[in-house]
């Protein structure tokens, strides 16, 4: 270069070394020999290359931004309404039939076993949904009275109709030694009431799981004097409103009754023995279906009747892990569905967060866009 | 022998050769320090933005592809954008010299001068008259003597009872700033045709 200009020469000087020490690296690239030069590659990266990665971290640091958004608002509107995500247990009184607090729950499962017609029930017998408020009349009847909302159907707004099934489950801590007297007092209060032990399970004689089968009248009372048996760790109660299929199922045999007594008179009215055996092969699939229905609506009827209560007792230094309830039926399904369920909670926390962030991004950009236009114009118009 | 290959060539080998960027420097980079010079008025802030460029492009060279544009007007793209950054910023950074590891240089005494000598000063001098008092008084001293009078240095210096260090400090400040104020007021530094 003929320039006279020393700058210009040692620039050229410090490009010509970078360059050398480029080519270096590219070499010891192509022999093979990588490692030690991980700087030089970075510095070599496609600009376009480097662009996308910081337009990627940035929407990464966005997402993560929006999901701990999403995560706090959600937390924040839990703790406000119903039992805390984060809480261990559901206190009494908190509504337990809400899907976030089952699946906080320690009793894993129990909310979900109700598939349909779950509606949360607090433990003083309140039972909550959408628009609607059940009372239970405490423990003198198995008829919660029914305060309809508007839009009812009508059938449900026929308090003597209502027909839930209640569950409690509840788990208690009680001093060292007194399991025994703890687990007689338990049998105690299910004969008591007018019930039964239905299953029983004793582990190392200082916890033990019991089911009861209590009158649906007597539930509350029953469930009162579990909960002064020891301290209570957990406690949830569910009510499962099947008024809809004990309408449905009455409707059906009333049906199917009608059908058969029509049956009966074609057949009395038959007078070709072809047709009294077609009649009659009839009248044999409807009263099969007949009782079927008629054992569906026993079935629900006691259900109804008879409430049941899973207790978990345990003395307060025997391992947790026995009675955990978390381990009840350990199995991969179970650790697929809470990790898909955990995936869709984060996706919906994000979803929640970018509902926060958009608006306020766009704000901000639309801000930036005017402060740089209007500096624009000014710098021109100077 | 001079290597023949155009700059579009030489910088698509570049790529693979690293040291075939030298050449392109060699054939531009006077041209580029007198591209910068006649817009920034200041020596200093012109060597510092002809590193910074060719520190860039050398980078960046990965990413240039023909698409019809030729190599050199590419370098000079990237020149535009440095200078575009100057008067924004008032300052030059270091970064591309830094990526590829080049160390920031001091301006030799001896080139303050010499890159003023690229500088055409006879077109803007009206327009410097009415910069200078906007300027600091020793700044608008030693700017006056040395653009307007055509001084050289060593005179400035004795004139102003200062090093000449000093002298071409406070002109090359001086200069700075008025290269920042015109170009606020949206003066075009140079008429000439960019390469």
């Amino acid at each position: 270069m003929n320039t006279e200009i020393r700058f210009l020469q040692q620039l050229e000087t410090d490009l010509t070394e970078a360059a050398a020490r480029e080519a270096a690296v590219l070499r010891s690239d192509d022999s093979g020999s990588g490692s030690g030069f991980d700087d030089d590659r970075s510095r070599r990266l496609p600009r376009r290359e480097r662009h996308w990665g910081g337009i990627a971290a940035g929407l990464v640091a966005f997402l993560v931004l929006a999901g701990s958004i999403g995560f706090l608002s959600q937390n924040g509107s839990q703790d406000a309404s119903t039992a805390s995500a984060g809480s261990p247990f559901i206190a009494p009184g908190d509504a337990a039939g809400e899907a976030p607090a089952a699946q906080s729950s320690p009793f894993p499962g129990f909310a979900n076993d109700q598939a349909q017609g779950v509606r949360g029930v607090t433990s003083d017998g309140t039972l909550t949904s959408g628009g609607v408020s059940y009372q239970a009349a405490g423990a003198g009847t198995d008829q919660p009275a029914l305060n309809a909302g508007p839009g009812l159907p009508a059938a449900q707004s026929q308090g003597d109709l209502s027909k839930i099934v209640r569950d409690g489950r509840i788990s208690i801590v009680v001093s060292d030694g007194d399991f025994e007297t703890s687990q007689a007092t338990v049998t105690r209060i299910a004969v008591s009431s007018g019930g039964f032990v239905l299953t029983s399970t004793t582990q190392g004689q200082n916890t033990g799981t019991f089911t009861l089968r209590i009158p649906a009248k007597k539930f509350d009372v029953a469930m009162e004097r579990l909960r002064a048996i020891g301290e209570v760790k957990a406690d949830a109660v569910t009510g499962q409103d099947v008024t809809a299929e004990f309408i449905d199922q009455t409707a059906r045999l009333q049906i199917l009754l009608d059908r058969r007594d029509l049956l009966q008179s074609l057949q009395n009215d038959a007078t070709t023995s072809q047709e009294i055996l077609r009649l009659a092969g009839l009248i044999e699939q409807t009263q099969l279906e007949i009782e079927r229905t008629q054992g569906q609506l026993r079935y629900l009827k006691d259900q109804v009747a008879e409430a049941t209560i899973k207790v978990d007792l345990r003395e307060q230094h025997a391992p947790e892990e026995e009675t955990g309830p978390t381990t009840d039926n350990p199995s991969l399904a179970d650790a697929i569905r809470l990790g898909w369920e955990g995936f869709l909670r984060v996706i919906s926390a994000v979803i929640v967060g970018l509902g926060y962030l958009v608006p306020i991004a766009a704000i901000g950009l639309a801000i930036w866009g005017i402060v740089t236009l209007v500096r624009r114009r000014r710098r021109a118009a100077s | 022998m001079p290597d023949q290959r155009t700059d579009t060539e030489l910088l698509l080998a570049s790529r693979d050769d690293p040291e075939m960027f030298t050449e392109l420097y060699r054939r531009h980079a006077e041209d580029l320090l007198r591209y910068f010079a006649r817009r920034t008025l200041d020596p200093e802030t012109a060597a510092e933005l002809t590193a910074e460029t060719f520190a860039e492009a050398f980078a960046s060279r990965q990413t240039y592809t023909d698409k019809g544009v030729n190599g050199v007007a590419w370098i000079y793209g990237i020149a535009r954008h440095r200078l575009g950054r100057f008067f924004r910023h008032g300052r030059v950074d270091a970064s591309a010299r830094r990526r590829i590891g080049i160390p920031e240089r001091e301006l030799p005494p001896e080139d303050y001068e010499r890159i003023e000598d690229l500088i055409d000063f006879a077109p803007i001098r009206e327009a410097l008259s009415e910069a200078l008092e906007t300027l600091s008084p020793d700044q608008r001293d030693a700017m006056k003597l040395r653009v307007i009078d055509e001084m050289g240095y060593p005179e400035v210096a004795s004139r102003l009872g200062c090093s000449e260090a000093n002298a071409r400090q406070r002109v090359s400040r001086g200069l700075r700033k008025v290269a920042l104020m015109l170009q606020e007021r949206g003066m075009q530094l140079t008429t000439e045709v960019e390469a």
